[in-house]
């Protein structure tokens, strides 16, 4: 799994994910205290349970495969930087976009999979603390941002780009934040940092990028919607205008 | 994942070395190492000395299973200069002495311990956690899972999407490549779009590509129950460790009991 780099490109991208805020969002070990692990861990465990369940019942013996590659595609998608407005450069979470293409429960199962990964291999986020992480980015990030999006969606319009781009946008940058201000407050129970310190640094760096994460999430969901728009969790159901009248009307 | 960036990434380097850590069955290990974490990181802040004491007890089990210590402190470093950003938060708050004061900036007593403690709590966590990766192959650590009572269909999608993060990576390279290569990433702009648009034809591919890999499993007879592999049953030294980290994780939090 060797990312291949030009060294200057190599020490540039080092700075950026050293001092990147987004990591702030993957509590490490001991930043929590037992009360608010348990009960994150809690509420993880029924959102995993359930979600296993309602994606096995709806993908079947599909769930395997598609569920295993969806959740490398997030887990690739996560180590693509790009320039956020603001001079820094951030990467996308991918909730919002898990939800939109994949539905509230097998995004989040796939945020899920992501979380766990990252967390056990790569120590990316803590164990004793994975719960509250999930919670988070799972829950908040994926099922939060997927109702809204769908909100937006149905008041603009299911089946018409603009409801996509709209909802997708405003989803991702309110998911990104609202987790991160999740997180401050957490991290404020357990008298790890000071509830103001938290939401300031917290929030303040996540209205950045959210933005960031709106940008690249409608990018790509339009991308989608232009090429296999059947693809998405709900297809938009377009007039198959021409072929349709053309047999018709022989 | 800024490990995978640096390119400095190897799991799995000592797996094959035979030493007493080695023996035990893999989900003996993951037990242990969860054990200790869950006990270092519910530890309240301050007790320095019941992090000494599993501090000697990883220490102990690191030289016991004869990781190879430059690849185990490359990571640990690279994963603590992660951890270090968020913690400066945590020392400029209120309560107990004022140490040092600059302007509205001061450092406590209570800012001090809470800092100490968590570095501390992080980094114990993240050493053991960098032992049992380093020391046992990634497919047995998922399978051992399976061992552990994890829903056999939550380890099977796990060992799936670990068989295709390598290959997602590399076409995710290749199609950067080509965007580069059309000098279509020079402005931020498009830079952004070019991006946006991968991600998203990356998508693509991937769901593709995972409705493939379901129909070759299907010719291969899968049914849509997820098989783990029988891993090695527990015999008594596994016993003996797991009670001897137990009976660690115990000793540590008495010593504050009086």
């Amino acid at each position: 799994m060797n990312v291949t780099m030009l060294p200057s490109e190599l020490f540039s991208s080092w700075l950026e994910w050293t001092f990147q805020p987004y990591l702030a969002l993957h509590i490490p070990d001991g930043y929590l205290n037992p009360p608010v692990c348990v009960v994150t861990w809690a509420i993880s465990v029924g959102l995993i349970a359930l979600a296993l369940k309602r994606v096995e019942a709806e993908y079947k013996d599909r769930t395997v495969p598609l569920m295993g590659v969806c959740a490398a595609f997030i887990f690739a998608a996560q180590m693509i930087n790009f320039p956020i407005p603001g001079g820094t450069s951030g990467h996308l979470l991918g909730g919002t976009l898990a939800g939109a293409v994949l539905g509230p429960w097998a995004g989040s199962l796939v945020m899920v999979a992501v979380f766990i990964v990252q967390g056990f291999l790569f120590q990316d986020g803590g164990i004793s603390v994975m719960g509250a992480n999930i919670f988070n980015m799972g829950l908040i990030g994926t099922f939060g941002g997927y109702y809204l999006f769908q909100a937006i969606r149905q008041a603009i319009g299911q089946d018409k780009l603009p409801g996509m781009v709209i909802g997708t946008a405003v989803a991702s940058w309110v998911s990104v934040v609202v987790a991160a201000a999740i997180c401050a407050f957490q991290l404020a129970i357990s008298g790890t940092t000071p509830l103001a310190v938290a939401l300031t640094a917290m929030v303040g760096w996540h209205v950045l990028i959210g933005i960031g994460e709106a940008l690249i999430t409608v990018a790509t969901v339009a991308y989608i919607w232009r090429t296999r728009p059947d693809l998405f969790y709900r297809p938009p159901r377009k007039p198959r205008a021409s072929t349709l009248h053309h047999l018709s009307s022989r | 994942m800024l490990l995978l960036h640096i390119g400095g990434v190897r799991l799995d380097v000592d797996s094959h070395k035979q030493t007493s850590w080695h023996d035990l069955t893999p989900q003996i290990r993951i037990s242990c190492v969860l054990l200790m974490v869950l006990a270092i990181a519910l530890t309240p802040n301050g007790r320095w000395w019941t992090w000494a004491i599993y501090g000697v007890g990883i220490l102990g089990v690191l030289l016991a299973s004869r990781v190879t210590f430059s690849v185990l402190l490359k990571r640990f470093a690279v994963e603590l200069s992660f951890v270090g950003v968020i913690l400066l938060g945590t020392l400029f708050r209120d309560g107990g002495e004022v140490l040092w004061q600059w302007g509205w900036l001061r450092i406590t007593t209570t800012g001090l311990t809470v800092l100490g403690s968590v570095t501390l709590k992080a980094g114990l966590s993240l050493l053991l956690l960098n032992l049992l990766v380093l020391t046992t192959p990634i497919p047995v650590l998922l399978q051992a899972l399976g061992a552990l009572r994890v829903p056999p269909l939550l380890v099977a999608i796990l060992a799936s999407m670990y068989r295709y993060i390598g290959v997602l990576i590399e076409e995710f390279n290749s199609m950067q490549r080509a965007a580069v290569s059309r000098n279509l990433m020079s402005n931020r702009r498009w830079h952004r779009l070019v991006i946006g648009n991968a991600i998203g034809a990356l998508f693509i591919r991937t769901y593709e590509r995972g409705e493939r890999v379901h129909y070759a499993m299907l010719s291969r007879g899968y049914d849509g129950l997820p098989h783990l592999r029988k891993m090695p049953k527990n015999q008594r030294r596994d016993i003996l460790a797991l009670t001897s980290t137990a009976l660690l994780a115990l000793l540590g939090q008495a010593v504050y009991l009086k």
